[in-house]
């Protein structure tokens, strides 16, 4: 347990090419972290973070044109990943084998989420649906349509009511998942999101874009609550820590921003990559960070508690 | 340092009570250290950033008027003199990411190949978010013939833009339709090689055969069918037909024939890109 943010672990050199995508996630079976990242390389690989060190466990091989993003089950057991060649697929990471491969048509997938029971997972597509996959079944289960322009961002909301999904145009869609009804249509941002991500709580939407600005919004009213500057570049991956209390954002201009949540104010800057940071994520306890980008580089950034 | 002469440019517009102190500064500067940098170069420096700043703003200006003249004889396809006017523009604005990217696309029209990748990575390392320029880069590299090089901007083009339908369907596709035929030559190449290189070095020869025994006939049995394999492998060629597939073509009877013909259409497009 640390007092201030800093720099814990650098994996230099993670991929071949530039790393697009991490998740982190812990097993409810034995408590094990795990991290996966999908690169520009095509692969996709498992790493344990166990006695603060980042070990290699499988390189996970089979995509094609570059792997997109990479989503952890809420149980620790499963990966998605989807990639340009428009695959998603499941890995089981006790074994590091792959459990299906889904097509999911041409340009139908892009960023993956496990639901909450983690039964399904949901991806855009450039036609404005976003599709719902089962995990057991391997097919397309149903789809809820936006009407709308090519998805890039898809998040759950942690009590399961809400589906997010951020557009190339700007624009947020939030559906009940219940009723498959889309409940509310913000028009936020006049650029594309990247990112959006809702707080553990399931009462704030956070989004990302390519405008430079992080928006907060409450979820039940469909209000906007903040909108925060500091990126000098586009905004390219937000994630929520699971306290309640912070946020984090990473950006094409190389910094990683740690936020807090109640005073929306910036608390803490990254400098550490050479390059722009693609993805940025929190462990299950919020005690660390995770980013990963184009100098291919992994870094594990510790947080106070 | 006698003969430093600030006093004679500066003359009349600056005023004396300056002149006298920036003199009485630079004679103490002289009499405490050796060169007196310190002081001098904190002079140097304003005296340059002002004129800059004034040559900048005609650069810019200069520079996007070349741009504009650039562009429309471009249009008119003169495309040297085009050439002729950005390079003037890239020496006033070195950064400007357009200028590369446009020459890089004219540098194409005129087969200047390797000229035109060289642009466009000038273009995409002045903005790399810019999907553009990353298309640009691509099929520059494809022009080159470095295919895998090209496929790889394409990727980067379409993850900065995914709703960009040409990206897909026109660059990347066709792209990597060619990555995959150019990985089944080269695999055909290299089964070719590596059996060739077990006939010479056959690991049955290595082995001590009692001549009496059945083994040898085994080896020699062996050795025939690996001979063989090789003279097939010989015989078969990559043929890609118009449609792009991939086949393994035994040639000899009128097999060279198909591969003239097969990519004719192809070709047509890659020029038109």
């Amino acid at each position: 347990m640390s007092t201030q943010y800093s720099i814990l672990f650098k994996q230099e050199h993670a991929h071949d090419d530039a790393i697009w995508t991490a998740a982190w996630g812990k097993s409810e079976a034995d408590g094990s972290e795990t991290i996966v990242t999908g690169s520009l390389d095509d692969m996709v690989k498992v790493w344990k973070w166990s006695d603060e060190k980042l070990e290699l466990q499988w390189t996970l091989e089979g995509h094609q044109l570059g792997v997109v993003s990479v989503d952890i089950s809420h149980n620790g057991a499963i990966a998605a990943s989807s990639s340009l060649d428009a695959h998603i697929r499941l890995w089981d990471l006790e074994s590091g084998k792959q459990i299906k491969s889904m097509d999911a048509g041409p340009v139908d997938a892009w960023t993956v989420a496990f639901s909450p029971d983690s039964k399904y997972i949901a991806t855009g597509s450039h036609l404005g649906k976003v599709n719902i996959f089962g995990v057991e079944s391997g097919k397309k289960e149903y789809s809820l349509d936006t009407r709308g322009k090519f998805i890039l961002s898809i998040a759950y909301s942690p009590d399961g009511k809400y589906l997010a999904s951020g557009a190339i145009d700007g624009i947020i869609n939030i559906f009940d998942i219940a009723t498959g009804k889309l409940l509310h249509t913000l028009e936020g941002h006049a650029m594309p999101i990247r990112s959006l991500t809702f707080s553990p709580d399931s009462q704030l939407l956070v989004t990302a874009s390519d405008d430079g600005y992080i928006k907060i919004y409450d979820v039940q009213h469909a209000n906007l609550a903040g909108t925060l500057s500091g990126h000098g570049s586009w905004v390219l991956n937000v994630a929520f820590s699971p306290d309640d209390t912070h946020f984090v954002s990473s950006s094409s201009d190389k910094s990683v921003k740690v936020w807090d949540a109640s005073s929306r104010a910036c608390i803490n800057t990254f400098f550490d990559h050479q390059d722009q940071v693609w993805s940025v994520k929190y462990n299950s306890t919020g005690s660390k960070i995770i980013s990963a980008g184009d100098d291919r580089a992994i870094h594990i950034y510790d947080c106070p508690m | 340092m006698a003969s430093f002469g600030w006093k004679r440019k500066a003359g009349e517009r600056v005023s004396k009570s300056v002149v006298q102190q920036f003199e009485a500064e630079a004679e103490r500067a002289e009499g405490d250290e050796p060169g007196g940098q310190a002081e001098e170069e904190v002079d140097w420096l304003h005296a340059i950033k002002r004129r800059r700043e004034l040559l900048l703003e005609d650069c810019a200006a200069k520079s996007k008027r070349l741009k504009d003249e650039g562009a429309l004889l471009a249009e008119k396809g003169r495309h040297w003199e085009a050439i002729k006017k950005w390079d003037e523009a890239i020496q006033l604005t070195p950064d400007n990411p357009l200028l590369y990217e446009m020459k890089s696309q004219v540098l194409t029209i005129l087969q200047e190949v390797f000229p035109a990748v060289k642009a466009a990575e000038m273009a995409v390392k002045f903005r790399p978010l810019w999907w553009e320029g990353w298309q640009t880069l691509g099929r520059a590299q494809l022009n080159l013939g470095e295919v895998d090089l090209a496929v790889r901007s394409f990727q980067v083009a379409i993850h900065l833009c995914p709703s960009e339908h040409t990206l897909w369907q026109e660059d990347l596709a066709w792209a990597w339709r060619l990555q995959k035929q150019h990985s089944a030559t080269k695999e055909k190449i290299r089964q070719e090689e590596e059996t060739k290189k077990q006939i010479l070095n056959a690991p049955e020869l290595e082995q001590d055969y009692d001549f009496e025994s059945d083994e040898v006939l085994a080896a020699c049995v062996a050795v025939a069918e690996r001979q063989t394999r090789y003279e097939e492998l010989k015989r078969t060629a990559v043929v890609i037909d118009s449609e792009g597939n991939i086949k393994n073509v035994v040639s000899g009877e009128g097999g060279s024939e198909d591969t003239a013909t097969p990519s004719k259409e192809q070709f047509v497009k890659a020029r038109g890109l």
